[in-house]
């Protein structure tokens, strides 16, 4: 009885309820998505089954302890690269290409299945099991240590991003630099390196973007024409024609046309194509306005101060480190997702974390949930001993 | 254990504050989002949604009016005459409930034309009935509507639909219905333009307020200063696009109501004389109510054309043809004479000056206009082209100037004879050949230029069929058997069929094989008397800029000069002996044509032909055989002004007495003396008409004269730099 209440109090109710908030959010924006008749399925029903498997995913994670996650990094990392390059080789009937990319296996009935979904909260694992233990290895920190640190953090990193990439899934890759940026902030790695590594990036990057736009003939034959393409439809929609500038216009006039209070549920106007998955976003902007839109936005910050509350309270630095993890990938995410809705990004196709419609997006953030329901549940046990050694 | 503590600790120092700064990052980048967010919805939200309820359509509002064409003496021809017209600009998602509410509203103030209403048809009235009353709901049971498909039901009403239904149903609002049901969104469409009434235009206008999309305006018509006269070739203008050329206007911006030349002058102009049209910014609103428009763009008018023809001229030639057709017909065998052409070139520029084919039909006694006939019919030409044939000896070196032939029977291998008509001449001359028009002369270049002499009988051993094409290149540098340059994808070169035997080719010398065009012979014959050079065929003389002032032209924007297509390569002495045979052949005491041209004020030279040619007989069921009577010419014979070809087909049929007079002389005859006469006018009118005309015109007449003058000038200003220096 006792065992049971306890149970009852460690569990992470607070996470739950912004979950339950999240799937509420997605199934208004889903069901109103779908009213242009343009699918044939019903995404509503779908995705509550999808986030029922997602219920059932926490409560499997929930079964192992953080430890055990620990200790099992290196395998899944594994495993994740060994799937990867298994998609990579695989033949086209049970890993058909879409829109050019090989991302998906097929399985039958089932539908699709992203690996690479999977691969980030592995990586996240990995990186954080190469954090907690470099630190325990180096407990004294030289110039030295902490690149040779940094090193392990790149050389983890590359596999996974160079498998993706190849894909080519460049919204996916962005999502895991960001996992290892967020994860190398938190590493300890000292400002002296994290300084001048950041800005030689940053500046590199910002530099291939400008070229991109002022002298486009020094790269063309480096960048592929469709990335190009990306960058111009995305600085100037009204004037470059093609599919993503369109989208983004359509997109801008949904969202722009809700204005403050929005046009209330299921009276949209606009119609934007991947409205139920990559574009739902568009849907609460033109529905609910920007009131709407910011108390979504709001609830992924929530999600966030949750996530980094769980992360300062852990008693394990590995925890802390998945939980760093978690939400470098899921701000990522939700600033990469509804910045392209508003022309702050170019358009990449990356969903919406908990709202769009999309099996394994979902499954990959509930599995990543699952863990943090874990770190939470099993966390109370060590509290007590740590406030009593206190 | 102390040791894990130690760590945690260490650890812990620098967790919190990476984890905050973290935490730190996160939130300005929701901070962004957001912010980015309030700059989208708030700042900019009503700019998107004036977006998201607008849309903006670019549409092609009235054309505007034509350009117009003008005769050789400006004089306007081709014009546009306003007419009051209404027009309904439909919305953008038009719905035909709506449509036949305007219909019905429009309907007390419009009377639609009789032929508009004839078009009306028993199903436009079913489909308005249906309208009328519910979709007709009660004509079908509930079970029907359950067992059959939408498109079935709909069937099934229109079929139960009687005339007992739509008898009530009036016409006029029918026929608008029916034009505005098919118009173009947003595109004003007329309704009615023909006929509007002062009344029912104040009418509509004062009621334009209940009347949403209806507008008056101002639409133009096409009209024609000499009616009927050339109208063939100055072609037509209808509304909406020819179906076969739909795409190729629509790339250029036409819209498919739109008024195109459909044929001839009209057409080949199309780009000249239709203008640029003003072009309607239409915004609406999101259901398709016109908010606003606007003009982007100013129309300008379509340019003016100038013609080469002479209208008073081509009206007097279309005035002979009918007449001489008319004349000749009551002569016994000449039931199967009913057409006629004349082409009048300047052989000098190519201009031409009259270009007439009429037709008649002796049952409805009418006439129909055949101009078009000149370049698109084709039929042998007989000893016309004689002159072609003797230059053409020269220049294989087969005959030269004076080479004298013996005219005769010629028995050909298998039993035919060629003879000239009448009885054989014996020796003659080039130029004796030609007066008198013998075929046996033509015939022997012919055996000269195989390489063969003629004996009687003897088998022709030629290589016949490279000699056929090599004759025709000789007979194409005068524009026979080749396109003559007038521009109109329908022109006819005529039949160029292989020939079975080499006496084929001897009758192909004196025209009886290949078949040409009116057009080509006297393009042939302008040939000879521009002393060899062809030029190309110019019906248009200068594109001018419109006038809206309608009582002068416009400033000229292009002027075509005359075009030299080739020229024949002979000697100039080699000419002049053809020219002097043509002249013969009018002015000669044996002369084929020396009966006519008396009453002309000038010398002519000429050439008259006969070929046989076959009709069908639809009653006989059978093809009789009758003969092309042609004759081509030019005046002055020392300084042409003028070349000229007839050709009237299937004069008289064989079997019978001829027709005791040679028809196409006649003509020729009768369009010297018109063209005379004309200028004459011209010139009084002129000299009437004030002093200072009378000096221009002279001062122009002397430039045209001669070059000398321009010459003249060039010398005295040359004189006067010199004086300067």
């Amino acid at each position: 009885m006792e065992d049971e209440k306890k149970d009852v109090d460690r569990f992470d109710w607070t996470l739950a309820f912004i979950l339950f908030l999240f799937l509420v959010v997605s199934l208004i924006a889903i069901s109103s998505a779908q009213t242009h008749g343009q699918y044939a399925g019903n995404f509503v029903i779908q995705q509550v089954v999808w986030y029922g498997v997602g219920a059932f995913i926490i409560a499997v994670a929930m079964l192992f302890e953080p430890d055990q996650y620990k200790k099992l990094s290196w395998i899944l990392y594994g495993f994740g690269i060994f799937i990867l390059v298994f998609l990579h080789f695989a033949p086209e009937s049970i890993a058909e290409p879409r829109n050019g990319a090989k991302s998906w296996f097929t399985i039958p009935k089932v539908g699709t299945i992203q690996p690479s979904e999977f691969m980030k909260i592995f990586l996240i694992l990995a990186l954080s099991r190469v954090i907690s233990d470099h630190h325990q290895n180096y407990k004294l920190k030289t110039l030295k240590t902490e690149f040779w640190l940094l090193g392990k953090l790149i050389l983890t990193t590359l596999p996974p991003l160079g498998m993706i990439m190849l894909q080519p899934d460049l919204g996916t890759g962005l999502v895991i630099i960001a996992i290892a940026a967020g994860m190398m902030l938190v590493s300890g790695i000292t400002w002296k390196i994290i300084v001048p590594v950041f800005s030689v990036i940053m500046s590199v990057g910002a530099a291939i973007i400008l070229i991109m736009i002022y002298f486009p003939e020094w790269v063309e034959s480096f960048i592929p024409q469709y990335q190009l393409a990306r960058i111009y439809s995305w600085l100037d929609p009204y004037s470059y024609s093609s599919h993503e500038g369109y989208q983004l216009v359509t997109s801008l006039q949904a969202i722009g046309s809700g204005e403050i209070f929005g046009k209330g549920y299921m009276d949209k106007e606009v119609y934007v194509s991947d409205r139920h998955t990559d574009f739902i976003f568009s849907v609460i902007g033109e529905e609910f306005g920007f009131i709407g839109a910011s108390i979504v936005i709001c609830i992924f910050f929530l999600l966030i101060y949750h996530l980094i509350k769980v992360a300062l309270d852990a008693n394990s630095p590995f925890d802390s480190y998945v939980c760093a993890g978690i939400i470098a990938m899921t701000t990522f995410h939700v600033f990469q997702n509804v910045g392209m809705t508003i022309q702050l990004l170019p358009i990449t196709g990356i969903p919406l974390p908990f709202i769009s419609y999309g099996g394994s997006s979902l499954m990959g953030n509930m599995l990543a949930m699952g863990i943090v329901f874990s770190i939470k549940f099993y966390h109370k046990k060590f509290m007590f001993s740590t406030n009593t050694e206190d | 254990m102390k040791n894990k503590k130690i760590d945690n600790k260490k650890k812990k120092s620098h967790l919190p504050t990476r984890l905050n700064l973290l935490f730190f990052v996160v939130f300005l980048l929701f901070s962004g989002l957001v912010l980015r967010l309030g700059v989208v919805q708030i700042v900019q939200g009503k700019e998107f949604k004036r977006q998201v309820e607008m849309t903006d359509v670019e549409s092609v509002n009235f054309s505007v009016p034509r350009g117009e064409m003008y005769d050789n003496d400006y004089t306007k021809i081709v014009y546009n005459v306003p007419q009051k017209a209404i027009t309904y600009t439909p919305p953008k998602h038009p719905q035909p409930k709506d449509l036949l509410k305007v219909a019905k509203d429009l309907a007390p103030y419009i009377q639609m034309p009789e032929e508009d209403i004839k078009k009306v048809r028993e199903r436009d009235l079913k489909d308005i009935w249906l309208l009328e009353n519910d979709n007709g709901d009660e004509l079908v049971t509930k079970e029907e509507k359950e067992k059959y498909k939408d498109k079935e039901i709909y069937q099934l009403k229109l079929d139960r639909v009687t005339e007992e239904h739509t008898k009530t149903i009036d016409k006029n609002v029918a026929a608008i219905y029916g034009k505005i049901y098919n118009a173009t969104a947003l595109t004003p469409t007329i309704i009615k333009n023909e006929g509007v009434t002062d009344m029912e235009y104040a009418m509509i206008s004062e009621n334009l307020g209940d009347l949403p999309g209806v507008d008056v305006t101002t639409d133009w018509q096409r009209a024609y200063t000499y009616d009927d006269t050339f109208k063939g070739i100055l072609g037509s203008v209808k509304p909406g696009l020819p179906e076969e050329k739909v795409d190729y206007y629509k790339a250029k911006g036409y819209s498919l109501n739109d008024r195109v030349g459909y044929t001839y002058l009209e057409s080949y102009l199309e780009d000249i004389l239709q203008g640029t049209k003003t072009k309607v910014r239409t915004v609406t609103n999101k259901q398709g109510e016109v908010v606003e428009q606007e003009i982007v763009s100013e129309g300008k008018s379509g340019k003016d054309v100038v013609l080469t023809i002479d209208m008073e001229f081509q009206a007097k030639v279309e005035q002979i043809i009918k007449e001489e057709i008319l004349n000749a017909i009551p002569y016994p065998n000449n039931n199967y004479l009913n057409k006629a052409f004349a082409v009048v070139l300047n052989p000098k520029t190519g201009e031409v000056l009259s270009m007439a084919g009429k037709q008649y039909d002796e049952k409805e006694r009418t006439w129909s206009d055949f101009a078009s006939g000149t370049f698109t019919a084709a039929f042998e030409p007989g000893s016309v082209v004689k002159g072609a044939t003797v230059l053409m000896g020269y220049q294989d070196g087969a005959i030269y100037p004076g080479t004298v032939l013996r005219d005769e029977v010629m028995f050909l291998p298998g039993g035919n004879t060629i003879r000239s008509a009448g009885r054989s001449m014996g020796p003659i001359n080039d130029i004796k050949a030609l007066e008198r028009s013998s075929n046996v002369y033509m015939a022997k270049i012919v055996y000269a230029m195989a390489g063969d002499t003629y004996v009687p009988r003897k088998s022709m051993n030629w290589n016949y069929l490279n000699l056929v094409e090599k004759m025709r290149s000789y007979y194409a540098q005068f524009g026979l058997g080749t396109t003559t340059g007038i521009g109109f994808d329908n022109e006819a070169i005529g039949v160029q069929n292989d020939p079975d035997n080499p006496g084929k080719l001897l009758y192909f010398s004196f025209g009886q094989f290949d078949t040409y065009t009116t057009l080509q012979l006297a393009q042939y014959v302008a040939t000879i008397a521009n002393d060899g050079y062809r030029m190309k065929p110019m019906l248009v003389k200068e594109i001018r800029e419109p006038n809206p002032e309608d009582d002068e032209l416009g400033p000229i924007i292009e002027e075509f000069s005359p075009t030299v297509l080739n020229r024949v390569d002979v000697k100039k002495d080699w000419l002049e002996r053809v020219q002097r045979g043509f002249y013969q052949v009018v002015n000669g005491s044996q002369g084929t044509a020396r009966n006519y041209f008396k009453n002309v004020p000038v010398t002519v030279a000429g050439k008259t032909g006969t070929a046989e040619s076959y009709v069908w007989d639809e009653k006989l069921r059978k093809g009789v055989k009758t003969y092309n009577i042609n004759f081509v010419g030019y005046a002055p014979y020392d300084d042409p002004e003028i070349a000229f070809a007839i050709v009237v087909p299937n004069v008289y049929n064989s079997g019978g007495p001829s027709l005791p007079y040679n028809i196409s002389a006649r003509i020729g005859e009768r369009v010297v003396e018109a063209y005379y006469e004309t200028k004459e006018e011209k010139q009084n009118q002129n000299n009437d008409a004030n002093g200072e005309g009378q000096e221009e015109t002279e001062d122009n007449e002397n430039n045209d004269a001669n070059g000398d003058t321009v010459t003249d000038n060039n010398e005295a200003t040359r004189q006067e730099v010199e004086d300067g220096e």
